[in-house]
């Protein structure tokens, strides 16, 4: 028998439309959660070639709980590895990044090939002939635990597990046509990283950027401004599993003629501000790099990497759980090799819209925040109503009014997870 | 010696600076920048010591200053309220020539939340260019410098 509570909670509807709460707050699913997605047939965002041009080049990232490092070898490949000796398990490496020939432990000076094969025990044969190890000692068997290591687009990821999908197939392909239209018809360069950590489970997250719904509610910059409205055109895809969503939206002329339907829209709020006017609007009026019209392009893939475009922003969003109330987010903001100096300066200016103190983002934390803290204290057993856009099927859509595409990640969860059936079939997809 | 009342006038206008935003007295604060001429970036450590450009937050002129609080202000931004306390300290001043210094200073930032919970929001470190009429300072540059750039939850109030 299942256990009440934890990962034995019932999901109440087939088509996720009730998500209980439990898998935000509890222990015992953040570990099963750990072991089953993390660990499991998974691809893990690394980071991306860009940052490791040299041999010897190394960033740590994390994998779920897992602190993993990422290196490139002398023959150019990519490998990754546990940041963990395999003699007494101390962390191998403190820097986030850096280079470095060999990789050595700093408790007895182990030391590792960047591939993470060992290949040096000081005093192995003792001293005078005392001491030492047992013959039977074979360093071929005292490798770094390693990951499986494929790119795509220059993402890096990595999976603990022998079943994982091949990557181009995990990715689907809305995924791949989005990556490379963001990442690979221009070089990208790193501009910078910001981090921030939200006192929310990493969940939440995952829904918050597959939500499009609360876009033009919640971030009433966007709307004052002319970024993003409730009319907009737009919508979600979703790949064969459900669980990688391609959310967009598309400003168009006849948006600015919509200010009535727009007032409507925040009919019973206190919130929308017409007249609002900017001191210093530039940032506003940066151009779109890409002259394809779309506004707004959030990329979602499971677990937990973002591929965003915020308006004339890029960048890579990684999500490193820190238990189940705080997530890490960890943003590396992207330009191009082929930037002029103007392109460059403007993506100092439109920076404001994105991370801790983005006019659009800081929100998304205060969500968050909001929402974990409302849900750890509350009455036990409740559970999410997810039914903007409709119940039922969980299918792409040409409208952005809708947490469908919430519902998808969840039913790719469940799965996963292998967690009780649910109580009522309702369709998936 | 002679420079010691111009140090003691930066360091006043240094507390004032952090009052003005602990007390949410945005419109002083911004008229605290030269009008013609100011930037105001909050740097993580970690893009500082890489040499890479990006701010958390990058204001380059007057009016993206008065834009950053006025958000604040006029309820378009959905952000945690706490009561934020700056505390400035190793306040130091440097002469550039006679008409502008440079100030650096330490700022640790508590956060009390709604029901009195107090907890460490934010490390960073000043570096304020200021130009000197004699009677008032303007600031032409402020970088603030952030150690603890794994940022709490969000920055809403400029540092």
């Amino acid at each position: 028998m299942k256990e009440a509570g934890g990962a034995g909670t019932q999901w109440p509807r087939g088509d996720f439309s009730r998500v209980p709460y439990d898998v935000f707050t509890d222990e015992s699913i953040y570990r099963l959660e750990n072991e089953r997605i993390f660990r499991g047939p998974v691809w893990n965002y690394l980071c991306h070639e860009i940052e490791l041009p040299q041999t010897g080049d190394f960033v740590t990232t994390w994998a779920g709980e897992t602190h993993v490092v990422t290196t490139r070898a002398g023959d150019g490949s990519l490998h990754a590895f546990e940041n963990s000796c395999a003699h007494r398990g101390a962390k191998l490496i403190t820097a986030v990044r850096g280079n470095s020939q060999r990789i050595t432990c700093p408790y007895h000076l182990w030391t590792y090939t960047l591939k993470g094969d060992l290949t040096g025990v000081p005093l192995a044969q003792g001293i005078n002939g005392r001491g030492g190890m047992p013959e039977c000692f074979d360093k071929k068997d005292h490798g770094l635990n390693k990951l499986r290591v494929a790119t795509h687009g220059g993402l890096i990821f990595g999976t603990f597990s022998d079943e994982a999908p091949p990557l181009e197939q995990y990715l689907g392909p809305h995924s791949i046509s989005q990556i490379d239209r963001l990442l690979v018809q221009r070089k990208p360069k790193v501009l910078g990283y910001l981090r921030q950590r939200i006192p929310g489970n990493w969940k939440l997250y995952n829904e918050n950027v597959r939500d499009p719904y609360h876009g033009s509610l919640l971030h009433q910059f966007q709307v004052s401004f002319g970024l993003q409205q409730p009319t907009m055109r737009g919508g979600i895809k979703l790949d064969q599993d459900l669980k990688n969503t391609w959310n967009h939206s598309i400003l168009s002329a006849q948006d600015k003629d919509n200010q009535k339907l727009v007032a409507q829209a925040y009919e019973g709020t206190d919130k929308f501000n017409p007249d609002m006017k900017m001191a210093d609007p530039a940032l506003t009026q940066v151009p779109l790099d890409l002259g394809d019209g779309y506004k707004t392009t959030i990329l979602s893939i499971f677990p937990t990497l973002i591929v965003a475009q915020v308006d004339n922003t890029y960048a890579i969003r990684h999500l490193r759980p820190k238990g189940p109330g705080m997530v890490e987010l960890h943003i590396t903001y992207l330009g191009f090799e082929t930037d002029t100096p103007q392109q460059t300066h403007d993506k100092m200016l439109t920076a404001n819209f994105i991370g801790p103190a983005g006019y659009i983002s800081l929100e998304d934390g205060e969500a968050l925040r909001l929402v974990q803290d409302g849900i750890s204290h509350r009455r036990p057993g409740g559970h999410e109503v997810l039914e903007m856009g409709g119940v039922g099927p969980i299918e792409d859509t040409d409208y952005l009014s809708q947490e469908i595409s919430i519902r998808g990640f969840w039913s790719f969860y469940h799965r996963i997870m292998d967690l009780p059936a649910v109580q009522d079939k309702g369709a998936t997809r | 010696m002679s420079d010691w009342p111009m140090a003691v006038r930066a360091e006043q206008f240094l507390y004032e600076y952090a009052a003005c935003l602990d007390e949410e007295r945005f419109d002083t604060w911004v008229a605290m920048f030269n009008p013609i001429d100011c930037a105001y970036e909050v740097q993580s450590r970690e893009n500082r010591d890489l040499g890479l450009p990006l701010p958390i937050m990058g204001c380059y002129t007057h009016g993206m200053i008065h834009d950053r609080v006025a958000m604040l202000a006029k309820g378009v931004l959905t952000f945690r309220r706490y009561h934020l306390l700056r505390q400035v300290s190793n306040v130091r001043v440097r002469r550039i020539d006679a008409g502008s210094l440079l100030v650096n200073a330490g700022l640790v930032v508590h956060q009390s939340s709604e029901e009195g919970v107090p907890s460490l929001y934010m490390v960073a470190r000043y570096e304020a260019r200021l130009i000197d009429s004699g009677e008032a300072f303007l600031i032409s540059r402020m970088a603030v410098v952030v150690d603890s750039f794994g940022i709490d939850t969000m920055l809403a109030v400029p540092l």
